[in-house]
């Protein structure tokens, strides 16, 4: 009788291995119809859900930011003298570009006012639980326009791209995911390499395959280059959307890796509402 | 585990809840920069009071609910909690559970297994980016939390399923003899 259990028990954990391989293989098939489904059903629940949870949400996080708003705020400080000496700097190139843009009566945001993008606001409503995956998933679907690789930004610059669709919801990449990777511009260098993540710090990006003989230093911006690079998975990101800021940039580590550390403008943790770029150039 | 439609209907509600609750809260809140997995727990409970088989039945619908949601690679969530949750049920019915903070050790010490489980899936389906050092503390904190989590969990399900939990009678203590009019 206990043989008997114990080979039932032993044929069941089996069929459940052999079953999680068939899944797997199933989906690098590209059969994910299932997936697709009960992704679809339980979107309107997850919206529900994350709302209702936004108040136990933001007492966790006030205790969080509380730890960590000390360290922030010796930071900031010196940010503010250096962000000061540049607004001195920038009011005159202000003044120039709205002359100019009176001119070419331009009316919408630089990066965006060449392409025929149609920014959609959305919220996100879940996150991936692993560090492993770097995703999350908005209200906002094939319903709303939103097309797979769309491009996803937040208040601070870039975020990612849309990575799978569904009619209610879609699956963003985020910047630090591990397949991501987008084409970036320092300014006002023009050095451009592929920005990619550092797998489970968020707050690193790494700028790879630069021009080694040109200076990058720290504290130059970094903004989307605009072109597809082959071997990396497809974007339709517009030049000059900011990404990020170049945090350490060693002249040996220029020369021998040729890359340097990227922090993300956008606080990739905290993510609340987002807008696709949708209907782009393609 | 004495497997009834009602039971079963509740062991479906904890599961659909679990992955929802991770999804839109877990998953979203961090204390120093890491955010909770309750997943893993939430399995290694499931397999202490349910045994093997209640364990990796339902770590593997856990996991396959999961991927669902995400859109990610069906299988992977899948194929670690399904060994998480058999592993829990095997120290169950091996060994007896004697402390209260058996399960809340298990539960951290088999999240720890889980994320480098899942760790080790993902490197072998390829992982095209540089790896931090930051997942280290990443995987420990998540296992800290697991401990602090799986604790109240425990509770919280055994009560639940009470009704469907074949318990052993308690051991009586004996009481020492007295003397008649000492």
């Amino acid at each position: 009788m206990y043989r008997k259990q114990v080979r039932r028990r032993r044929a069941v954990l089996a069929l459940l291995i052999v079953s999680s391989f068939v899944l797997l293989t199933l989906t690098y098939q590209g059969s994910n119809g299932f997936q697709r489904g009960v992704s679809t059903v339980f979107a309107p629940v997850q919206s529900v859900a994350d709302r209702a949870l936004k108040p136990a949400r933001d007492l966790v996080d006030w205790f969080d930011e509380t730890f960590d708003a000390k360290g922030e705020n010796s930071r900031l400080k010196s940010r503010l003298i250096t962000a000061r000496k540049e607004a001195v700097a920038g009011q005159e190139a202000l003044q120039e570009n709205a002359q100019l843009r009176k001119l070419l009566e331009l009316d919408r945001d630089p990066p965006l006012a060449y392409t025929n993008y149609v920014e959609v606001t959305g919220r996100v409503i879940s996150r991936s639980p692993t560090v492993w995956r770097s995703s999350v998933t908005i209200d906002l679907g094939s319903d709303d326009g939103v097309r797979v690789y769309d491009p996803v930004i937040s208040g601070d610059g870039v975020v990612g791209r849309i990575s799978s669709v569904e009619p209610g919801s879609s699956q963003v990449m985020l910047l630090s995911d591990h397949a991501s990777a987008v084409t970036g511009k320092v300014l006002p260098t023009g050095v451009q390499g592929v920005v990619k993540p550092e797998v489970g710090n968020p707050e690193d990006l790494i700028l790879d395959f630069i021009d080694s003989t040109r200076r990058i230093h720290g504290g130059q911006a970094v903004v989307t280059a605009g072109w597809r690079a082959q071997g990396l998975p497809p974007s339709h990101f517009p030049p000059g959307l900011p990404l990020g800021e170049v945090t350490s940039a060693s002249i040996v580590e220029q020369e021998a890796n040729q890359k340097v550390d990227v922090r993300p403008y956008a606080d990739l943790r905290n993510l609340d509402i987002v807008q696709v770029l949708t209907g782009g150039s393609r | 585990m004495i497997l009834t439609p009602k039971i079963l209907a509740r062991v479906v509600l904890i599961g659909l809840l679990g992955v929802l609750l991770q999804l839109c809260f877990f998953s979203r809140v961090e204390l120093f920069h890491v955010s909770p997995d309750v997943l893993p727990a939430l399995v290694v409970c499931l397999g202490l009071l349910g045994g093997s088989m209640a364990g990796a039945v339902s770590g593997f619908a856990i996991g396959l609910f999961l991927d669902c949601l995400l859109v990610e690679a069906l299988g992977i969530s899948s194929l670690v909690l399904l060994g998480v949750g058999y592993l829990a049920g095997l120290f169950r019915e091996r060994f007896e559970i004697h402390s209260s903070l058996v399960p809340a050790l298990l539960c951290m010490g088999l999240t720890l297994l889980a994320e480098l489980g899942f760790g080790a899936v993902q490197l072998l389906l390829g992982v095209d980016s540089p790896l931090s050092v930051l997942i280290v503390r990443d995987v420990l904190l998540k296992s800290v939390y697991a401990f602090f989590l799986g604790w109240p969990l425990y509770l919280l399900l055994r009560r639940v399923l009470r009704p469907a939990l074949v318990e052993e009678p308690k051991v009586q203590r004996r009481r020492q003899p007295r003397v008649l009019g000492a």
